[in-house]
């Protein structure tokens, strides 16, 4: 049985936005592993547990995205005490990604994740499909993006250069 | 340079958690070559690569934090601590680490000897009876794939052409090559920790693994023979940081490569004392001050 607590929890949760690509929330990025509300731990209120796995573990916006995901959690009535953990037991994969947040992320201008293989150094493999007209006459450019969790790509149709979430 | 004290002998052999040397080894290797691609920021040969170099130098150094994390656990401390608060000889990386980056053809054979033997010693770690440790694995495999197509796809780009890329690629690997075999050098306690499962293969099984995969690289674009020429016996160049314990201790000599019988194989043992127990190169010193330099200008601060 969810608690109205626990639902606001998850609600306060769901509206942290990704630091990096703010158009989707770390939980849109399947970024939250685990949420436990221990409605009994305290007089004062309540006490939240919340595993969150990075996308890359060396993503530098991790910090950011604890303390945010701490006080999003805190700023929810009833809740006294907020610990917020990265986790190591989960590997993040772009799977983890909501369906719905693939609109937001092509509506941002990155494409979601390709269902097809690895983006190849230098040389011209089609694997995303471009964000901006959707065609996928595409080529890699480089795995390595402006955040370790992005590559970047170009569009032959629209010659537009764009971005996508690396597998 | 100014000298500066590091009030360090180097690590020696005295009483470390055989545990704690293996994820400090695994730390300091991804620190100190996290940081040496770093210094490619802004000055590598094109953008692409500039981000490329930048962006797998903050992947290594977040993988630091993760070992450290780890290495926290055992030591009672803190992963900035172990990071960046230690004295210069009691940091384990390999030597190949530290050395400068030189050019981009000896940067780039180092970066592709690295992370294949990185990526040999991962696997292996995923049967780690050390649950958090083959946990961590899982992660940082599926992160370090780029790095490997990174460092193949340049391998295969100099190889080929024209024929100064292709001299200096195999000048960088000979050069590197001097130093690889360091990153197989015993670790400080190993038979306990293949003994209780946390490591599941020793030295000699991972290199060996390691050389079966790289020869089969360099055989691809005919560059075998580095093997051999960048592993023959060692000219004693190592001069260690600090004066101690260690003050005895000859200075690391590995094993050579030579192709027999079909494969490629190490002759020889590993002697004295590299990385591994703290003992390191020239380029060390500078570096860790360089590296060690906020942290200890501004001991606790907080940003």
């Amino acid at each position: 049985v969810v608690t109205a607590l626990e639902t606001a929890v998850r609600a306060a949760i769901g509206g942290v936005a990704d630091p990096e690509m703010p158009a989707v929330s770390v939980a849109d990025l399947g970024m939250v592993v685990d949420v436990r509300v221990l409605e009994a731990s305290g007089r004062d209120g309540a006490r939240v547990e919340v595993d969150l796995v990075a996308t890359f573990s060396g993503c530098p916006a991790t910090a950011m995205i604890r303390s945010d995901v701490t006080a999003a959690v805190l700023g929810v009535e009833g809740v006294a005490e907020g610990d917020v953990r990265f986790v190591r037991h989960v590997v993040w994969t772009p799977a983890r990604i909501s369906e719905r947040a693939h609109d937001k992320l092509r509506a941002f201008g990155i494409a979601p994740p390709g269902a097809t293989a690895l983006p190849v150094v230098g040389v011209g493999v089609a694997v995303v499909t471009c964000p901006l007209c959707g065609s996928s006459d595409t080529v890699t450019d480089s795995p390595f993006g402006p955040t370790p969790c992005r590559s970047t790509h170009y569009c032959r149709d629209c010659q537009n250069p764009f971005e996508a979430i690396k597998h | 340079m100014t000298a500066v004290s590091t009030g360090a002998a180097p690590a020696g052999e005295s009483e470390i958690d055989p545990r704690l040397a293996l994820v400090l080894a695994l730390g300091d290797d991804e620190l100190v070559i996290g940081h040496r691609h770093s210094q490619w920021t802004g000055v590598a040969p094109h953008l692409e690569e500039d981000l490329a170099l930048s962006s797998i130098a903050q992947d290594e150094i977040g993988h630091a934090v993760l070992w450290y994390s780890i290495a926290a656990g055992v030591a009672g401390t803190d992963p900035d601590t172990l990071g960046l608060g230690r004295p210069a000889g009691a940091y384990r990386h390999a030597i190949l680490l530290e050395r400068e980056n030189r050019d981009w053809a000896y940067s780039l054979a180092r970066h592709y000897l690295y992370d294949t033997a990185d990526d040999v010693r991962l696997r292996a770690l995923a049967a780690s009876d050390w649950g958090e440790v083959a946990e961590a694995t899982g992660a940082l495999l599926r992160e370090e794939r780029y790095h490997l197509m990174h460092a193949r796809a340049w391998l295969t780009r100099l190889a080929d052409g024209p024929i100064d890329a292709r001299q200096r690629l195999a000048d960088g690997l000979a050069e590197a090559l001097r130093d690889a075999l360091g990153l197989f050098e015993p670790l400080p306690g190993e038979p306990e920790l293949v003994a209780s499962g946390v490591l599941p293969a020793g030295h000699d099984e991972l290199l060996q693994r390691w050389l079966d995969g790289i020869s089969a690289d360099l055989e691809r674009v005919g560059l075998e023979r580095v093997l051999e020429s960048g592993t023959s016996p060692p000219s004693g160049e190592l001069v260690a940081t600090a004066s101690g314990e260690m003050a005895g201790a000859a200075a690391l000599v590995h094993p050579h490569v030579v192709h027999s019988g079909g494969v490629w194989a190490p002759v020889g043992e590993f002697s004295g004392r590299g990385g591994r127990y703290g003992r390191h190169g020239e380029d060390w010193l500078p570096l860790w001050e360089e590296m060690t330099a906020t942290y200890r200008e501004h001991p606790g601060a907080r940003w």
